[in-house]
């Protein structure tokens, strides 16, 4: 399964590829061709084990749900 | 190699590494990715001086690949639009299979050379380049076997113990060719001093090659004109001419290196002096 923060693009407001090229929607910019074979989990690599980014952001989606559901948080 | 070397006037063979596996056109859109466009690029770094391409393999979107046919693609490029350049393709391959990292020397004809990643480095913040000793047996077995050159590159100072390592449980060819690499993270840290312990610490008999990442590319370069060495520029290495100031193509870095050797009064080896020095 490729990353879910992943899309193809062929260009950003300042830039023009040939090729759609891999794209993160977390970091919001054109990714390294040696991380998108990360983002596209391919050969023995695989995003929710090996992508920083993915790690950060999934943890902070936890910590983000934990805090809705913690009535304490919510009344603080 | 040393100093005694650079006085002789001992020729310094520059390597021009064209495209990389890591960054693309994203970083720098003068980078080569199709073999069109590396084949060009070889064809202008030989015109610049270099003897000697060190080439990865890319899809069409710029991403990785270890594919015994778009080597072959690019080879033929090269060879279509080069003179004489030695094609040196890599072995590395940060994630990718074992089996895939031999793919690579199954063109046909082989490469008259090939990198040997001699241990693990990290990438990024989860990720290593674990580069066994088993794997690097048994690139080094069938480079042998396809009569290609092994360039041992040494990512930091317990590579050096590596090389050593390899040259017991092996036989290499004479000579022992190491890339020395100074950069961030997991390689050498690039000091003077650092270059002197790494190129001390090599088999008496070794010739070096000199790499510096990003802006050490032209210091470290210097150094190793200077210290009877070889070097490497090129934009897998290094996107940037100066600071802030992206470099506008491979031979723009190549061409600088050679100016600098003709100022330091080291001849450049043409391809043929090239293969005479590395014994190919």
């Amino acid at each position: 399964m490729t990353c879910p923060h992943l899309e193809y693009r062929d260009r950003t407001d300042d830039r023009r590829f040939d090729e759609p090229r891999a794209y993160c929607t977390v970091a919001d910019r054109f990714v390294q061709p040696m991380r998108a074979d990360v983002c596209n989990d391919r050969y023995e690599l695989a995003h929710d084990r090996h992508c920083e980014i993915y790690l950060e952001r999934a943890r902070d989606d936890t910590n983000g749900r934990d805090e809705a559901n913690d009535p304490e948080a919510a009344n603080g | 190699m040393s100093y005694d070397a650079y006085l002789a006037g001992e020729p310094l063979i520059v390597t021009a590494a064209l495209t990389g596996g890591v960054h693309g056109k994203e970083a720098n859109p003068n980078l080569p990715e199709t073999p069109e466009e590396i084949g060009r690029a070889a064809a202008a770094v030989e015109k610049a001086g270099a003897s000697v391409v060190h080439l990865h393999a890319r899809r069409p979107n710029g991403e990785r690949s270890f594919a015994t046919e778009r080597f072959q693609e690019i080879d033929d490029a090269v060879r279509r639009h080069a003179d004489d350049v030695i094609i040196q393709h890599s072995t590395g391959g940060t994630g990718a299979p074992d089996d895939r990292r031999h793919l690579p020397l199954r063109t046909d004809p082989p490469p008259e050379m090939a990198s040997l990643d001699m241990g693990p480095l990290n990438r990024y913040d989860h990720l290593t380049s674990e580069n066994t000793r088993g794997l690097v047996d048994a690139l080094h077995e069938e480079m042998v076997d396809r009569g290609i050159k092994p360039e041992l590159e040494v990512f930091n100072d317990g590579h050096a113990n590596e090389v050593r390592g390899l040259l017991e449980r092996r036989e290499l060819a004479d000579p022992v060719y190491a890339t020395l690499i100074f950069g961030p993270g997991t390689l050498t840290p690039p000091t003077p001093r650092n270059f002197l312990t790494a190129v001390s610490n090599l088999p008496d008999d070794a010739l070096f090659n000199t790499l510096g990442f990003g802006r050490h590319q032209l210091p470290f370069a210097t150094m190793g004109t200077l210290f009877g060495g070889h070097v490497r520029v090129g934009l897998e290495d290094n996107v940037y001419y100066r600071r802030g100031e992206l470099a506008e193509s491979n031979g723009q870095l190549v061409e600088r290196v050679v100016r600098i050797a003709d100022e330091l009064g080291r001849p450049v080896a043409t391809p043929a002096e090239a293969r005479s020095i590395l014994g190919l």
